[in-house]
């Protein structure tokens, strides 16, 4: 139910703009991605990005079984972001707005973990 | 919290206390219920003798008998409520001799010379929602009165259908370890002893906790492997993987049974196969893998299956396991029989029909031990002699969904 929501307040907001000025925003609609991470097989794929100040990260599940991105508060993230869970062929992307290393996982499946380098 | 607990503790005792005196003295021996009188009839005989010599009633709060190795504690999570509860039970005399509350999904420990037992608990303050607190309850055995409430810090624990081994002492019974599942996996350090919630150690992708020592403990990972973390002093804690010892395909259970005091893991796969690992030494030590049931049986269908699927006797290196015919995906549904095996050889000794449903099992680690088999639908533990594989007494009205059995090895 919750994720449900949260899929529809993303739909109805222009989150980009709400978020505006912190270290990670969303961005929602066509975007020109500097880095695609792809989930397969409980991976992401490419687990290291490195990206440019202002550039934006998509991630993709390739899989039926529902995965996200989830960033624990703590480094250049002031407070968790966490994604809504994926299903297959979903997208999700989010721009950086500050360098710094930013660690992830996904939330059901913790030992699933990446990082984006912003330089 | 801790006032609301107490209070409410007080409003147990006060309940208590209502027991009369001849009840009490009955209560206190826990004798053990001979066939031609029930416990309630010898108390109601006791009682009458009692007010025809004119005694009067003089309540008190009574106390369990001493912990020895027939204690049995059996936990009901009450399939996912909020609160939860432990019953204290003599298996000599199969009865009730105390109850502690506990809170949503929380993991019991019993320490190996009986002194205490624990809870890992959680609680929030309004009920299932509000201000989330875990915190570590340590219990007298006798009198269930709390003696330390160590509170752990930043909600860390892993809320899920109690696995014993995701709680564990280590053999001095001075130190709680407790896994962490997210944001990353972990096990948490409490110090029994001195009251306080250490530190949480950083592990890799890996479940379960069993002390081999008082300074390390071994985890089952992701890959098959198994993690060896060493407890250093000041913090400086280590990790080694051992080689990985079963294939992807060897889907081991939740509930393996792990005998501290000599070290040996019993681990169990959906189809039989048995895994043993002997840590007694601190390295992993691999023993040959076994199988509990025949090809033949496999083929009709047979196969582990419950909450607690197996026990080990350290005593007599014999495994009980829970078997029966089942559909595949029905890992979790009771079972029917429990198969005695000698772990040395893999041999079959025995194959005891239950005659109930049931999930659980345990066993007394005394020379001549008392085999648990608890009924999760039916509410009861019933209790068998292995040896002649016969039912010797029963348990019920345990509470709303009772699943784990722990005893300890005294
Ligand atoms: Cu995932």
């Amino acid at each position: 139910m919750r994720s449900i929501l949260f899929a529809a307040v993303l739909a109805a907001l222009p989150l980009a703009a709400a978020h505006a000025g912190e270290a990670v925003e969303v961005v929602t609609g066509a975007t020109a991605s500097a880095a695609d991470v792809k989930i397969a097989k409980m991976k992401f794929q490419t687990p290291e990005v490195k990206i440019k100040v202002g550039e934006t990260v998509t991630w993709t599940n390739t899989e039926p079984l529902p995965h996200n991105v989830h960033f624990k508060a703590g480094g250049p993230v002031e407070k968790d972001v966490e994604g809504p869970m994926l299903r297959a062929n979903q997208t999700y992307s989010l721009k950086f707005n500050a360098p710094g290393t930013y660690n992830y996982i996904c939330t059901p499946h913790p030992f699933m973990t990446g990082k984006v380098i912003v330089e | 919290m801790t006032h609301a607990y107490r209070s409410t503790r007080h409003a147990l005792r006060t309940g208590t206390a209502l027991a009369g005196a001849a009840a009490l003295a009955a209560l206190l021996l826990a004798t053990p219920v001979s066939a031609a009188e029930s416990h309630g009839a010898a108390m109601a005989r006791e009682a009458a003798a009692h007010l025809a010599a004119g005694k009067e009633d003089d309540p008190t709060v009574v106390k369990a008998p001493e912990p020895n190795a027939r204690r049995v504690y059996v936990y009901d999570a009450k399939h996912f409520a909020a609160i939860s509860q432990q019953f204290i039970i003599d298996g000599d005399s199969a009865r009730v001799i105390g109850m502690a509350d506990g809170g949503f999904m929380a993991n019991p420990v019993v320490a190996s010379d009986g002194s205490f037992f624990a809870l890992a608990n959680t609680v929030f303050s309004r009920i299932a929602r509000g201000q989330r607190t875990d915190y570590v309850e340590v219990l007298d055995p006798r009198t269930t009165d709390p003696i330390a409430d160590i509170a752990l810090p930043d909600a860390p624990r892993f809320l899920v259908g109690t696995y014993p081994w995701m709680t564990a002492l280590t053999p001095n019974n001075k130190t709680m370890l407790f896994y962490q599942f997210s944001p990353n996996p972990a096990v948490g350090v409490v110090d029994i002893a001195g009251k306080k919630f250490d530190r949480l150690i950083t592990v890799p992708d890996c479940y379960h906790i069993f002390p081999a020592n008082d300074q390390s403990f071994f985890m089952h990972c992701r890959d098959g492997s198994l993690a060896k973390v060493t407890m250093g002093a000041d913090g400086k804690d280590e990790v080694k993987k051992t080689e990985i010892f079963h294939k992807e395909s060897d889907h081991l259970i939740n509930h393996p049974a792990y005998s501290p005091k000599n070290g040996r893991l019993v681990w169990p796969t959906y189809t039989g196969k048995l895994f043993q690992i002997d840590l007694s030494s601190g390295d992993a030590k691999f023993l040959p893998t076994v199988e509990a049931l025949t090809d033949e049986e496999r083929k009709d269908g047979w196969a582990p299956g419950g909450w607690q699927q197996v026990a080990y006797h350290r005593a007599t290196d014999r495994i009980y396991l829970l078997v029966d015919q089942r559909a595949p995906s029905r890992h979790k549904a009771p079972s029917r029989f429990a198969l005695v095996i000698d772990a040395k050889t893999g041999k079959r000794i025995k194959k005891i029909e239950l005659g109930h449903e049931i999930d659980s099992l345990g066993v007394s680690q005394d020379a001549t031990p008392q085999l648990y088999a608890l009924s999760t639908g039916a509410r009861t533990l019933f209790i068998f002699d292995p040896e002649t594989g016969m039912e010797t007494g029963k348990v019920d009205q345990l509470g709303a969904g009772p699943q784990v059995i722990t005893t300890a090895d005294m």
